[in-house]
């Protein structure tokens, strides 16, 4: 199997993780860091058992009605954390019967782990995100056990009745990892107390090609997109916490300045929407609404929805667009800002981002609070209508980039865990 | 000269005996344990076990004695040997048993674990083993004190530990082979059920405490509202965890 092509024999799910958690146990493997690595993760549609570049996947499966429970509390979890309003009625989060099948997952995650410990006799485990947070505690060995938090830690968002279980649960590890300075300060003020780390999310950069400007051109024109036109492009998966309202807000005020602007909005539905995961309907739902929000505010024809590209037409879109855009409400950190700077592309990033602490206003990047469309309007004017301004600033965000790849992840990761083992 | 004649009925009848006497025991074993299992519902299941295989064990040492006696052998020397041995075990080890089975009781009935700060007979300190002779605990000025486990039962023992008098342990004991996703998720469920009488700030949390091939020791944690439905808790708690063991039975898993 070792054979598998990605995007035609498999896919990695949306979002970060995956695409930095894959790079760093193939790194660390090559570097002889790792012996093995086994990856034990909820895969509703796949095999039960796969290898792929020499990592081994151990597939949890669930059935239909444990999915749906498992799919509303990881829902409930993420929107609290990222302060949504719909999500502040989930303080009783742990005491509804959706919650017993997060636990069942979880628990049969660690059962699934523990056997494989039983034949393997790994040296550490390593839990990443949110989903996964009680398996250190159900694992209930004294082998080295690592989390990484990847959504944002904002101890004032944590409901009152969640201390308690997310204290336990977070304290059975023995190190967590952060993916900015700002959470790794608020884990601390909630009171772990253990070992606590931040280290920035990272990309591997030989998985980001270079389209030529034809190619980049050929998939603006398959998009719509004159070639006069400038293009300001949002990468994130259709969801209300990713701001796209805040973006499509922006262009309307732009337009009259830049009336050669376009908005790209790509990306479609998150693991918890798309039809290859949990199912439900909220990146249908967003996408609906964000449609009609063009159409009231008369910009529809500024903003094109690109829906789901692959690595090569997305590195393509990178390449034809004249800076990103990272409007998200919250945001763990915001990988989109460090691909953007790989093709040399400046952003204009939201400050409730974990990654807006790498940009350095008008060097990299420029900066706004999430709330504040007129200042990400006058942003986006700014470097729409300053292309020089804009390739230094890509320039420079290109250099920044660098500590953002897989190399430094690695290093940092592997210091964590050897010094565990 | 005296003749011996043994015919096929003189061997065939006491082995019969012998195997109609094992049936029958075997059938009362199971009868018994199960009537002790009903008895015992709204018990600890840990007790509940462990009261199950004592009616159980008693049932075939006397079948197997009876049986025995059928095949025409003298048990009565047999029974006069294991009990001296019996009595002199007792004896000789009385303090070592006594705090064996005081630790039993302790685990059961008196409210401390490890990591509680605990006051007893004049020392104070945080709980950090308990061992079947004793209970080790680490004072402020970090000296290990054992003391012996008959103390925890004979005597007051304060625990100083925050919120300690809110917590219940149920102790669950498994087959080392359980579903224990499908348990978890069935137990939670059932304590969602009297959420009204247990702390809101603390869910329940099952955790393992102990795992062979052939058996787990959970524990059930909760925090309850008040001090006063404790027991009561504790007893219907105890009964819905036995009920989704017996309904686990009967669906094959173990």
């Amino acid at each position: 199997m070792g054979g598998m092509k990605e995007e035609v024999d498999y896919r990695f799910t949306p979002g970060g993780v995956t695409r930095m958690v894959f790079p760093l146990l193939k790194r660390m493997k090559e570097a002889g860091i790792l012996k093995g690595a086994t990856w034990v993760s909820l895969n509703p549609g796949g095999p039960r058992h796969s290898v792929l570049d020499g990592i081994e996947f151990r597939n949890v499966l669930l059935d239909h009605e444990s999915l749906a429970g498992y799919g509303k509390t990881k829902e409930a979890i993420w929107g609290t954390v990222h302060g949504l309003s719909e999500a502040s009625s989930s303080g009783d989060m742990f005491w509804r019967d959706d919650f017993t099948d997060y636990a069942y997952y979880n628990r049969l995650s660690a059962e699934t782990m523990r056997a494989l410990d039983g034949e393997g006799d790994f040296d550490l485990f390593y839990v990443h995100d949110f989903q996964q947070l009680p398996v250190g505690y159900m694992l209930g060995t004294l082998k080295p056990k690592v989390f990484r938090w990847h959504i944002p830690f904002d101890r004032t968002t944590i409901p009152k009745l969640w201390i308690e279980p997310l204290s336990t649960y977070l304290n059975s590890y023995d190190v967590v990892i952060a993916s900015s300075r700002r959470y790794l300060d608020s884990l601390k003020e909630f009171g772990f107390g253990g070992v606590a780390r931040h280290v920035y999310p990272y990309v591997d950069p030989s998985d980001y090609s270079k389209p030529t400007a034809r190619e980049a051109k050929a998939l603006a024109r398959g998009l719509g997109i004159a070639d006069r036109e400038k293009v300001a492009v949002v990468v994130a998966r259709m969801d209300p916490i990713k701001g796209q309202d805040r973006a499509i807000r922006a262009m309307a005020k732009v337009r009259s300045q830049e009336p050669d602007l376009r908005l790209l909005l790509v990306g479609n539905g998150s693991f918890s929407s798309s039809s290859g995961g949990l199912k439900l309907s909220k990146g249908a739902a967003w996408r609906a609404r964000l449609e009609q929000l063009a159409k009231d505010l008369g910009v529809q024809d500024r903003v094109t929805f690109a829906g789901h590209l692959s690595q090569r037409e997305l590195d393509a879109a990178y390449v034809r667009s004249s800076f990103t855009v990272l409007p998200s409400v919250q945001e763990g950190f915001g990988l989109v800002v460090i691909e953007g700077w790989i093709h040399g592309r400046p952003s204009v990033v939201s400050t409730g981002a974990g990654v807006s602490e790498l940009v350095q206003e008008r060097a990299n990047g420029l900066l706004f609070e999430p709330d504040d469309v007129d200042t990400l309007a006058d942003q986006m004017a700014r470097l729409a209508s300053d292309e020089a301004l804009a390739r230094k600033m890509g320039a420079r965000g290109r250099v920044t980039s660098r500590s953002c790849f897989v190399e430094e992840g690695v290093k940092q990761e592997s210091d964590i865990m050897l010094g565990l083992v | 000269m005296e003749v011996f004649q043994v015919t096929l009925s003189d061997m065939l009848l006491p082995a019969l005996s012998f195997l109609v006497i094992i049936v029958v025991t075997w059938v009362t074993a199971y009868v018994l344990g199960a009537i002790v299992s009903r008895l015992m519902s709204r018990s600890t299941p840990l007790v509940a076990a462990q009261a199950k295989r004592l009616v159980w064990a008693f049932v075939w040492f006397v079948g197997l004695l009876l049986a025995v006696e059928q095949l025409g052998l003298h048990v009565e020397l047999l029974l006069l040997i294991v009990g001296l041995m019996g009595a002199a075990v007792i004896v000789g080890n009385r303090d070592s048993l006594e705090n064996i089975s005081a630790r039993y009781f302790t685990d059961l009935y008196v409210p401390i674990k490890v990591g509680d700060y605990v006051a007893v007979r004049g020392q104070t300190g945080r709980v950090i083993e308990m061992n079947p002779i004793c209970t080790i605990i680490l004072s402020a000025d970090d000296q290990l004190i054992s003391i012996p486990n008959t103390v925890f039962v004979k005597e007051a023992v304060v625990n100083a530990t925050p919120q300690a008098w809110k917590e219940l342990t149920i102790p669950i004991m498994v087959g080392g082979d359980v579903d224990l996703a499908e348990l978890e998720r069935s137990v939670l469920k059932s304590c969602n059920k009297i959420r009204i009488h247990l702390d809101q700030r603390f869910p329940p949390v099952l955790s393992v405490k102990s795992r062979t091939p052939q058996s787990a020791e959970l524990t059930l944690t909760l925090m309850v509202k008040e001090p006063g439905r404790k027991e009561a808790i504790s007893a219907e708690m105890n009964q819905r965890i036995s009920a989704i063991l017996e309904s686990a039975k009967k669906k094959g898993q173990p």
